[in-house]
């Protein structure tokens, strides 16, 4: 068709692993060597027990990385997912709860357990949406909008239980869910999701259009436009997605400890925007991927129970957390530039 | 987008006044509004402050005596996120400086010492800030959450295990004068803390008004490209504001620790916060270039007032949401007035 | 250095010269030893066409870019600035298209930023305050040097930027189609502006497009022509616009156009009557197999035509594609059929982080999902197939799109548009930044894309490109259009300089 156009042959594909994947692999990379430093460090580390300690204990911050992942890559902080957690949960309980007279933390509304759960939810993407809205519609920064709905969820839930808890009155079937064992061994309902969620994130991020759409975003917010991309739209789901799984994971711990805590979650969207940075997720945007966040958040687990094993006061966590974000991105930045060079 | 044409209407006609006006002043309409409101309120409900009305002397020296930490911050803060940048460390080094300067006191060291190392102290903080967000390139936003982080974590090492606060007890007592500073009235009832955070305020105000920084902050801030081809060091620029955030922030942690009697390595726990949303309540654009610190100041008043205030109406724990909804106001209110907030 | 300087008539030595000035890029020598002299306290207006070299003169002079070889000189000191900065600090002060003012401060404020007088941090009221507004004063009485510039008009800024210029000292300004966004009246009062200028010894050199505004305002004028200096010389000395138009053309051949076969009378576009804030009461219909061009200068209005029938911007008016009426955005224009190239390649059309595989899927993803699943398989196959059908020169497929040459990056940009399988390609610039070799490619594509009976619509500056390659082709001026023309062996390039500079009808 290009008849003038000489053919030539169709260049050879010499694949060379995309900036990405060399960055994933890093992290990976030192994911693997702090650990091992760690197990010649502190006696006992070395378990396969505490392996998997390492990734179960997270089950809820990798769970909300997520969706804090994509949003990033789109380019949009979400800070709120901390507030939702505690927000799904006290809605959980409040809902179920059963109505009547007495104490006022002990009266809810006493919808039947799993419309009660539903409406949690509903709520958390309630949120969700309230970010979309002031992002999108508004045009005001994400990171303004998304701190001030971490406190408007967190009040609600602290209007709802009074600034302290709500635990009695449930239901018996109210503990089941975040109790639950799975395949006859210890291993909990919420750690497989997690891992579920994992895989379909991995999956929508590699596989789907939608995961694309979401780089193309980051990548370049103009040029997606211009390509057809509905950008609002895009982001709007980008952050329902995200207060849903807040809105999960905040159900599960209210039904783990039976109760709805207003604190509950509380530093959550930090530590789950720090596992991003480690993982390699740019925030400027286009860059980073839910494989790496998750290798972020072995990092950060490695450190933060190295040093409780050292027997450290947990008060040095901070201080940790501080100094691995600060060395991942500026890592992160060397190593770019020096392979782009 | 590579248009360059724009509206050539010079700004004339009635309604632009009325816009520009209500820019200026409607931060003193929400002021008497809120305070008026308040003040019509039944009181006697929850019984918190002496029977009487709003404006009644002692609960109007009560709240600016807690309002001392934000007033004294929210100047330097302002003339910051003009310049185009922000400190979300601001909450966690200034419990580190309350914590630092309870530390100094209960070990003997006298308040005027004590009062310039902590300041001393604010200064490496701020410097800290600068470096990495100046010198290392690092977005200002993740710049200052890992220093959030580490000024924190500091502070709660610098507390012995076992114990909240810093205060007296364990062989060691705070000394008498402690929380002379920020409780004893000095001059109208109201003590030296709050006095200092006027004398800052009016420092900025004149900074802002008067001087090279104030001007050069509100050129990096509005048009850093016209600024460095002028001939601006903005990277000197923000580096100095961070510093000057550092120090009023050292100087909250004084007033707050000195009034609470302690130490606390958590008493600044979403100062941050509360400073973004009096700057923004102050209709400083986040964009940058555009804002006023005295709006800022009365921003904080507002936020006082209506924080303590509502301690008279509703429980404590309708706090959080009230905030939280009042930034996000704010945040729109921000953006319709000052049509800055571009949708990218 | 020169033995002797060449004296101008007055005998003054030359406040800037430019001497055998040269600047390649790849595949392209921009600006080709270039030499001439400025005399001081003259308005000297830079003429030539697009792509004549203009652009990259004046961006070797502010510091921009380096020269390839080649000096120059301000009052008789070498002059090589590294960026604007020091240009700035040279003598020679720039009146960017895009304003360098700060809002929120001043008049007077800005008028002295950078050079404030101050005594322990604060400012102190000094000379510097009243030179400045005696500048202010001098050349526009009517800023109020309290007022905010955000209160100003644009010309309004732009005068304040003149008046900075000029009180720090500058003895040039370089002003850059200066009055691309200006109505008629400030246009005048910009004029007076330059003249007082002028009296009180600046030089400045002008360059517009708006060839009556040179015969109007200017002393000398230089005229470049595809990088080489044609000629330098006094404006009073030129006859008419048909002398000057005919310097800036010479005897440039043009590309032969050849009548093509393919063009059918089914109309697949129509606007009628599109107006916004540039564009005035603009009407035209677009036929299948057809490739039109819309032809004008800066600020004409052929981006915003490109956007409108897009759905970028806002219009009012109407515009229907194979019958129906087009919904105002992207997304669905798209999916009727419109694609856009558009002008920005690397801050609009391209992904530049992302690979030549990952860029060309995105305007067709109802092609690349099956079931929401993303055809990675077709994605590959895409890239290699429109690798070698438009000949992109690269390594591999998954080059990242910032490491390529511009023409290639072009090519990419037309790749994802050929792959959204659009019936209407809208191009915005298609050949700017391109080199020679790319720019004929690129023609082939255009043509053989009309042939299988799409529609093309070229929105170009060039003229040298919508002669080559367009069948019908509408002048714009001023956002509207000025004239329709049939191309074929004897259109008359002088007038249509003529209309699209502005003149009234045809050169006599």
């Amino acid at each position: 068709m290009m008849s003038e156009t000489v053919p030539r042959p169709a260049p050879h594909t010499r694949r060379r692993m995309s900036d990405e994947s060399f960055i994933t692999l890093l992290v990976a990379g030192v994911a693997v060597g702090l650990f091992l430093f760690a197990s010649l460090m502190v006696p006992n580390f070395f378990q396969v027990q505490n392996m998997i300690n390492l990734v179960t204990n997270n089950w809820a911050v990798i769970s909300l990385g997520i969706g804090v992942t994509f949003l990033l890559v789109s380019g949009n902080f979400d800070l709120s997912v901390g507030g939702i957690v505690a927000l799904s949960g006290v809605l959980s309980v409040w809902f179920a709860q059963a109505a009547g007279d007495g104490n006022p933390l002990s009266v809810g509304l006493g919808l039947p357990y799993p419309l009660a759960l539903a409406c949690a939810l509903a709520g958390a993407m309630a949120i969700g949406a309230l970010n979309a809205l002031f992002v999108v519609r508004f045009g005001i920064p994400s990171i303004i909008v998304t701190l001030g709905t971490m406190m408007v969820a967190r009040g609600i839930a602290q209007v709802i239980t009074h600034g302290s808890q709500r635990n009695t009155n449930l239901p018996p079937e109210f503990g089941y869910l975040g109790n639950l064992s799975m395949f006859g061994t210890s291993v909990k309902f919420a750690v497989v999701l997690m891992a579920v969620l994992l895989l379909v994130a991995v999956f929508i991020e590699k596989r789907m259009v939608f995961g694309r759409i979401t780089y193309w975003i980051g990548t370049n917010p103009v040029a997606a436009t211009l390509s057809g991309i509905d950008r609002g739209w895009h982001i709007t789901k980008l952050y329902l997605f995200s207060s849903a799984i807040a809105g999960i994971v905040g159900i599960l711990l209210a039904s783990e400890f039976k109760s709805g805590y207003s604190n509950r979650g509380t530093l959550m969207e930090f530590d789950a925007l720090v596992i991003a940075l480690l993982g390699g997720v740019a925030i400027a945007g286009g860059f980073g991927s839910v494989i790496g966040m998750f290798f972020g958040a072995i990092i950060l687990a490695v450190v933060t129970s190295a040093a409780t094993g050292l027997v450290l006061s947990p008060d040095w966590q901070y201080i940790l957390k501080a100094i691995a974000v600060f060395l991942a991105i500026v890592a992160q930045t060397w190593a770019l530039a020096r392979r782009n060079r | 987008m590579s248009d360059i044409q724009t509206s050539t209407h010079a700004q004339t006609g009635l309604l632009p006044k009325v816009g520009a006006f209500l820019r200026d002043y409607y931060i003193y309409f929400v002021l008497v509004a809120v305070v008026l409101l308040l003040s019509t309120a039944n009181l006697d409900k929850f019984d918190l402050f002496e029977r009487g009305n709003f404006l009644n002397k002692n609960n109007i020296i009560n709240i600016l005596r807690v309002s001392a930490p934000i007033l004294v911050i929210a100047g330097a803060f302002t003339m910051l996120m003009i310049s185009g940048y922000i400190d979300l460390s601001v909450g966690s080094a200034m419990s580190l400086s309350a914590v630092v300067y309870a530390l100094l006191a209960i070990n003997g060291v006298p308040f005027l010492l004590a009062f310039v190392l902590t300041v001393v102290v604010g200064i490496g903080l701020g410097a800290i800030n600068g470096f990495l967000v100046v010198r290392l390139k690092i977005t200002p936003v993740i710049a200052t959450l890992i220093t959030l982080s580490l000024y924190k974590g500091v502070a709660l090492l610098l507390v012995e295990d076992g114990v909240s606060a810093i205060k007296s007890g364990g062989g060691l007592k705070m000394p008498g004068w402690f929380n002379g500073y920020g409780r004893s009235g000095i001059f109208l009832g109201l003590p030296a803390a709050f006095w200092v955070a006027i004398a800052v305020t009016i420092a900025f105000v004149v900074i802002q008004r008067r001087g090279v920084l104030g001007k050069h902050a509100a050129a990096t801030g509005g048009n850093p490209t016209a600024a460095k081809l002028s001939g601006i060091n903005t990277g000197r620029v923000v580096f100095l504001l961070y510093i000057l955030v550092g120090v009023t922030a050292a100087l909250a942690g004084i007033a707050r620790s000195s009034f609470m009697s302690l130490g606390d390595p958590l008493s600044g726990d979403g100062m941050e916060l509360t400073a973004i949303l009096v700057v923004l309540l102050g209709g400083t654009a986040f964009s940058g270039g555009e804002g006023r610190v005295l709006r800022s100041f009365v921003g904080a008043l507002i936020i006082m007032a209506l924080t303590v205030g509502m301690l008279t109406l509703v429980p404590a724990y309708y706090q959080t949401l009230v905030i939280g909804a009042a930034l996000l106001a704010a945040a729109a209110s921000n953006h319709v007035i000052t049509r800055k907030g571009r949708a990218e | 250095m020169q033995e002797t300087p060449i004296l101008d008539s007055d005998g003054a030595a030359p406040v800037l010269r430019v001497d055998s000035l040269t600047r390649d890029y790849p595949g392209v020598r921009a600006v080709d030893t270039v030499s001439f002299d400025i005399a001081p306290g003259t308005v000297h207006c830079l003429v030539g066409e697009n792509g004549a070299g203009k652009s990259t003169l004046v961006k070797m002079l502010t510091g921009a870019l380096e020269p390839t070889s080649g000096t120059m000189q301000v009052l008789g000191r070498d002059y090589a600035p590294a960026n604007p900065q020091e240009a700035r600090d040279g003598g020679l002060a720039t009146l960017f298209q895009e304003l360098h003012v700060v809002e929120e401060l001043t008049v007077q404020e800005n008028l002295t930023l950078g050079m404030e007088q101050s005594r322990f941090g604060f400012l102190v009221s000094s000379d510097l305050d009243r030179r400045v507004v005696e500048t202010l004063k001098a050349i526009e009485p009517s800023i109020d040097p309290k007022a905010r510039v955000s209160a100003l008009s644009v010309a309004q800024k732009q005068i304040v930027e003149i008046a900075r210029a000029a009180s720090s000292g500058a003895s040039i300004i370089i002003m850059d189609e200066p009055t691309a966004a200006l109505s008629e009246r400030e246009v005048e009062r910009l004029f007076g502006v330059i003249r007082r200028l002028k009296a009180s010894g600046v030089t400045v050199i002008y360059i517009s497009h708006k060839l009556d505004e040179i015969f109007q305002l200017g002393d000398m004028v230089t005229v470049l022509r595809d990088g080489k200096h044609i000629a330098t010389q006094p404006l009073s000395e030129v006859d008419g616009r048909s002398e000057l138009i005919e310097m800036m053309i010479g005897r440039t051949v043009f590309q032969t156009y050849e009548p093509r076969t393919a063009v059918t009378d089914e109309v697949m576009l129509s606007a009628e009557g599109l107006s916004n804030r540039l564009l005035k009461d603009v009407s035209f219909a677009i036929r299948k197999g057809e490739i039109v061009g819309f032809y004008g200068l800066i600020g004409a209005g052929k981006t915003e035509i490109a956007r409108a029938i897009f759905g970028a911007d806002r219009v009012s008016g109407e515009i229907r594609f194979k019958g129906a009426p087009v919904a105002a955005s992207p997304k669905k224009a798209l999916a009727a059929g419109i694609a856009l190239v558009p002008e920005e390649r690397r801050t609009q059309g391209l992904f530049t982080s992302l690979s030549i595989r990952e860029n060309i899927p995105v305007m067709n993803l109802r092609n690349m999902s099956e079931a929401g699943l993303y055809r990675s398989g077709l994605e590959r196959d895409a890239a290699d197939d429109y690798v070698r059908r438009l000949n992109i020169a690269t390594s591999s497929i998954d080059k990242h799109t910032e490491k390529l040459s511009g023409g290639n990056q072009q090519k990419v940009v037309f790749a994802k548009c050929l792959f959204s399988e659009a019936d209407l390609l809208l191009l915005d610039e298609p050949t700017r930044g391109v080199d020679v070799g790319a720019k004929t490619e690129i023609y082939d594509i255009i043509r053989d894309l009309a042939d299988a009976g799409k529609a093309v619509a070229v929105f170009s500056s060039e003229l040298e490109e919508v002669l080559g390659i367009c069948d019908r082709v509408f002048l714009l001026f001023d956002g509207a259009v000025q004239e329709e023309i049939t191309n074929g062996p004897d259109v008359d390039i002088a007038h249509i300089l003529n209309v699209v500079t502005g003149g009234q009808g045809a050169v006599q």
